[in-house]
């Protein structure tokens, strides 16, 4: 049996910004069909992320391969199949008609337009005799974003990339959008990658997470990130005081570092504090949320500890066991030694 | 304050009853002014639009040198044109001195600036999500360059605009190249400019009215054509 060819294999990417490295991934699949949510703060890199995935930027260093095929910006073998809808999507200075058309019109695709424009406005809830002769500057945010929606899902494309497509619209319209993107897949085997800060959405959707933070990328999907200000506590530790009087203790960094990751495997829950080592971290917090993932059937949970946030993949026995529930006061606990700083 | 009424009075009478005079200079300003503003355009469109998409190393001192050629003086640009032109002049055996062509040769080089440095102003505040656009619609380079020249043609209209504007009121090129042959090269600031000096302000009047007028249907003309 011959092994599937992955959409995307990323090798060696490194890309800098004038000096600054704003991403680094060593090795990196996403497979065919698949959905793949991009998590991080803003400024981590995952908008450069999806412009690489995009071929809109090349990598300043590395290679990205398409279904087994080294490409390039413009290269003719991956236009119009790869598209991505950005926040604040530009729409062309032109009616809601010709911006969504356009993509097919680049590729001479002439035929049956009127009706392929109908079906794409049909697919984000909107209404051709209503919207298709509107100019761009007389659509709501919602709207304009439904647009440009409409304007890559016509081109049927075989991957879809969405950075934070639903961070600045109404509701009516972020439901749509969701939907229209999980109705590509479904219909037209499109791989997602979708960046966004909605996790609830993306642990139910995608098949699988992977977290960036300044440029570095987890594949294990979120991992906790402690920032500074560390203190020295002695030759060998570093402490975070929280604002609530707790610490946290943690390995001295082999060098200069900013900030740590403590993994979620490394994180065990309790109900109650345990005597234990000088080593062993236990943090008082209560449990803020609890999400379903899709593919292992497991549920993250944020803890809330003061002004920090950690999380942890929990399994329903466990929290059938402890009684878990969002709200409750919990013990976090994780090694001094479990940290891997970046 | 009577003279100035008289020659409102006059221009009206000079323009109406087809003064062969006038209109020569009209045609003669037209002519020049359109020719020197497709040259203009044609080569300044393309180097504004390479200079404000890409980068590249030496674009500051370019666009340095650029901004420095916006204020260049006429009497310079007709005072290099001239010495080219003339017969000791490297082109002197073209003779273009005293000829439109020459004249606007000269205005070529003072519009090119205009053109060059408004595009490359309005190319480069072009929004950057616009390339990003195009590129996941599967645009390629030349649809790319295509589709943004056309999302910023009202700003490359206002280059052509000014750049019209000021070909079209300038004194020192007309004068020194073309050296105001009556019903040859003369132009209608060339001619005002005579007819000031000679105390025939009623002329003067006349082609100032005909000067304003040419400004503001090309404004009119821009204005209809972005309502369309």
């Amino acid at each position: 049996m011959t092994k599937e060819i992955s959409a995307y294999h990323l090798k060696n990417i490194q890309h800098y910004y004038g000096n600054t490295k704003v991403l680094g991934i060593d090795d990196l699949k996403i497979e065919k069909g698949s959905i793949t949510g991009l998590i991080g703060p803003n400024g981590s890199g995952k908008s450069t992320l999806l412009k690489l995935l995009a071929f809109a930027q090349k990598p300043s260093m590395g290679q990205i391969f398409y279904k087994g095929r080294l490409e390039l910006p413009f290269s003719p073998s991956i236009r119009s199949k790869i598209t991505l809808l950005t926040q604040k999507p530009y729409l062309l200075k032109r009616t809601v008609f010709e911006n969504i058309a356009f993509g097919l019109r680049i590729r001479k695709e002439k035929k049956d337009l009127e009706k392929k424009v109908r079906k794409a406005l049909l697919n984000v809830g909107l209404d051709y005799q209503h919207f298709a002769t509107r100019f761009w500057n007389e659509l709501s945010g919602g709207e304009a974003q439904r647009v440009a929606m409409a304007a890559r899902l016509i081109l049927k494309p075989e991957v879809l990339l969405l950075d934070e497509p639903i961070a600045s619209v109404d509701i009516e319209s972020a439901g749509l959008i969701r939907q229209a993107s999980l109705n590509a897949r479904k219909n037209l085997g499109t791989t997602l990658v979708i960046a966004s800060h909605d996790l609830q959405w993306l642990y139910s959707i995608s098949d699988q997470q992977l977290s960036i933070f300044k440029g570095n990328i987890f594949s294990t999907g979120m991992e906790n990130i402690i920032t500074g200000p560390f203190e020295k506590s002695d030759k060998k530790n570093l402490i975070k005081k929280l604002g609530d009087g707790q610490i946290i203790q943690l390995n001295m960094p082999a060098q200069t570092s900013c900030a740590a990751i403590i993994r979620k495997k490394n994180i065990s829950i309790d109900l109650e504090k345990k005597p234990g080592s000088d080593k062993l971290n236990q943090l008082s917090g209560h449990i803020s949320s609890m999400l379903l993932e899709k593919k292992n059937k497991t549920i993250m949970a944020t803890i809330s500890i003061h002004d920090l946030s950690l999380i942890l993949k929990l399994y329903p026995e466990k929290i059938s066991r402890l009684d878990l529930y969002p709200g409750k006061k919990v013990i976090l606990r994780f090694a001094s030694h479990d940290v891997e700083w970046i | 304050m009577d003279f100035i009424v008289a020659g409102f009075i006059k221009a009206i009478e000079l323009l109406i009853g087809g003064d062969h005079a006038t209109w020569t200079a009209v045609w003669a300003t037209l002519k020049v002014s359109t020719g020197s503003m497709l040259l203009s355009i044609g080569a300044g469109l393309p180097c504004g639009f390479l200079l404000g998409y890409f980068d590249f190393k030496g674009k500051k001192h370019l666009r340095t040198i650029l901004d420095t050629m916006l204020a260049l003086p006429t009497v310079f640009i007709g005072l290099a044109v001239y010495a080219f032109i003339s017969r000791q002049g490297p082109l002197g055996e073209l003779g273009l001195l005293f000829t439109l062509t020459g004249i606007a040769i000269g205005q070529t080089i003072l519009a090119f600036p205009i053109v060059t440095a408004i595009t490359a102003t309005t190319i480069e505040n072009i929004d950057q999500d616009l390339k990003l656009t195009l590129v996941s619609l599967g645009a390629g380079r030349r649809h790319i360059i295509a589709t943004c020249l056309w999302e910023v043609r009202y700003g490359i209209l206002a280059a052509a605009v000014t750049a019209y504007g000021r070909v079209l009121t300038e004194v020192g090129i007309s004068m020194m190249v073309g050296g105001n042959i009556k019903y040859h090269t003369r132009t209608i600031t060339t001619a005002i400019a005579l007819e000031t000096n000679k105390g025939q302000f009623a002329d003067g009047i006349a082609l100032g009215l005909v000067l304003i007028l040419i400004a503001f249907i090309v404004n009119l003309s821009l204005s209809f054509l972005r309502k369309q």
